[in-house]
C-alpha cells in the first residue's frame, strides 16, 4: 500500500507539466475595489467603488424593509406582512438586546442593536444575491456576480468601531470617567497588576478587530469558497467538471445563505450590546 | 527518494512553500475549531436531552459559541493568506 502510493506519488510528479496546463483563474480579482466614480477631498478618498454601491442599495432596501414590514397596521388576524416583521423584532429584542443590555438602557439602545442586525443582515444577504455590479462587461453586457460589501474590510471596521466608540462613551456618560476606567482594572495581587492592566487595555482594542475580522473573514471565506470551486473548471479546463463542482458550490451558497449570513448578523448585533451592556454597568 | 523528487521538481519552490504554508495554516485552525464546534453542539444536545424546556434560551447562547468558535479558523485563514501574499 505504501509503495503504491509512493510510485503513484512519483509518476505524478514525473508527469509532465503540460497535463496540468492551468488556464487563468484568481478569485481575488473579484474583491479589488476600482473607483467609478473618484471623489478626492484632499487626502480622503471618497470614491464611489463596489463596495460603496452595495452599501447604498443596502441602506435603502434596510429602509424599505424597515417601513414594509414593521410599519403595517395591526391587524386582527396578522398576515404575512406583519408575521415577518414580528418575528424579526423578537429575535432582536429577546435574542440580542435583551441577552447584553441592562434594562435602563434599553430604549436608548434598542434602536441601534437592532437596526445594526437588520442592516448587516441585508448586506450579507445581498452579496449572495447575482447583481450585474461586477464593473466588467461582456460583449457590452454587464456580467452579473456576487459580492457582498462586508467582505471589505473597511466596511467592517467601520461598524465596529460605532460599537467601540458608543461603548465608552456610554461607559464615561453613565459611570463617569474615573469610576468607568477603574472597571477595568481587575481585583489582582499589587504586583501582577503591572502585567494585567496592559492586558486589559490590549483586550479592549482586540475587541474592535475580532469584531471586525470576524465579519470581514466569514464573508470573504464564504464566496472565496463558492468562486474556487466554481473555478476548478476554469483552472482544470474541462467542463465535464462541472458535474462535481457545480452540486458542491450549490451546497456551500445554500449553508452560506441560510446559516452565516443569519448567525453572523446575529453576533454582531449581539456583541454590540453585550459590550455596551457591560460598559453602562461594569461588574466590579 | 526525496532527494530523488527534488530532483524533479523544476517549479518554482518558494511558492510551494507558500502553498504549504498556506493549507497548514487552515488546515490546524479548522482541526482546532472543528473540536470546538463540535464540543460545542454536543453540549447543546445533552443539555436539552435533559431539559428539553430550556432549549429556547440555549439556543441563543449555542450560536453565540459556534460563531465565536467559528471564527476561529478565519484568524488562521487571514494569517496565512498574509503570509501568501506578504512573504
Amino acid at each position: 500500500m505504501k509503495r503504491a502510493l509512493i510510485s503513484v506519488t512519483t509518476l505524478a510528479l514525473l508527469a509532465p507539466a503540460s497535463a496540468f496546463a492551468r488556464g487563468e483563474f484568481d478569485p481575488t480579482t473579484e474583491f479589488e475595489q476600482h473607483d467609478w466614480i473618484p471623489i478626492h477631498l484632499g487626502p480622503i478618498d471618497m470614491s464611489i467603488t463596489k463596495a460603496v454601491a452595495y452599501l447604498m442599495i443596502a441602506s435603502v432596501l434596510t429602509i424599505l424593509f424597515g417601513i414594509f414590514f414593521m410599519r403595517s397596521k395591526v391587524a386582527r388576524m396578522p398576515g404575512r406582512r406583519e408575521t415577518i416583521g414580528e418575528l424579526l423584532y423578537d429575535v432582536a429584542q429577546t435574542q440580542i438586546a435583551e441577552q447584553g443590555l441592562p434594562s435602563k438602557a434599553m430604549s436608548r439602545w434598542f434602536p441601534y442593536v437592532a437596526s445594526l442586525f437588520l442592516f448587516i443582515l441585508i448586506v450579507n444577504l445581498l452579496g449572495f444575491i447575482p447583481l450585474p455590479l461586477t464593473g466588467e462587461t461582456w460583449h457590452g453586457v454587464p456580467t452579473w456576480g456576487i459580492y457582498a460589501a462586508t467582505s471589505s474590510i473597511s466596511v467592517t471596521l467601520a461598524l465596529a468601531l460605532l460599537t467601540f466608540v458608543f461603548t465608552h462613551v456610554e461607559g464615561v456618560r453613565w459611570n463617569g470617567p474615573v469610576k468607568y476606567f477603574k472597571s477595568w482594572i481587575p481585583e489582582a495581587p499589587k504586583p501582577l497588576l503591572a502585567l494585567i492592566v496592559p492586558l486589559e487595555i490590549l483586550g479592549q482594542f482586540m475587541r474592535l478587530i475580532s469584531l471586525s475580522v470576524r465579519l470581514f473573514a466569514n464573508m470573504l471565506a464564504g464566496h472565496i469558497l463558492i468562486l474556487t470551486f466554481l473555478g476548478l473548471m476554469f483552472i482544470l479546463e474541462s467542463v465535464v467538471l462541472a458535474v462535481a463542482v457545480v452540486p458542491v458550490g450549490i451546497i456551500f451558497y445554500l449553508f452560506e445563505v441560510i446559516i452565516v449570513v443569519g448567525i453572523q448578523a446575529f453576533i454582531f448585533a449581539a456583541l454590540s450590546a453585550i459590550y455596551i451592556g457591560s460598559a453602562i454597568e461594569p461588574e466590579h | 527518494m526525496v532527494g530523488y523528487i527534488l530532483a524533479q521538481t523544476t517549479g518554482d519552490v518558494t511558492k510551494a512553500g507558500k502553498a504549504i504554508g498556506l493549507a497548514l495554516g487552515v488546515g490546524l485552525g479548522a482541526l482546532g475549531a472543528g473540536v470546538g464546534i463540535g464540543n460545542i453542539f454536543g453540549s447543546m444536545i445533552q443539555s436539552v436531552a435533559r431539559q428539553p424546556e430550556l432549549r429556547g434560551e440555549l439556543q441563543g447562547i449555542q450560536w453565540l459559541g459556534f460563531a465565536l468558535t467559528e471564527a476561529v479558523v478565519f484568524y488562521g485563514l487571514l494569517g496565512s493568506i498574509l503570509a501568501y501574499v506578504l512573504v
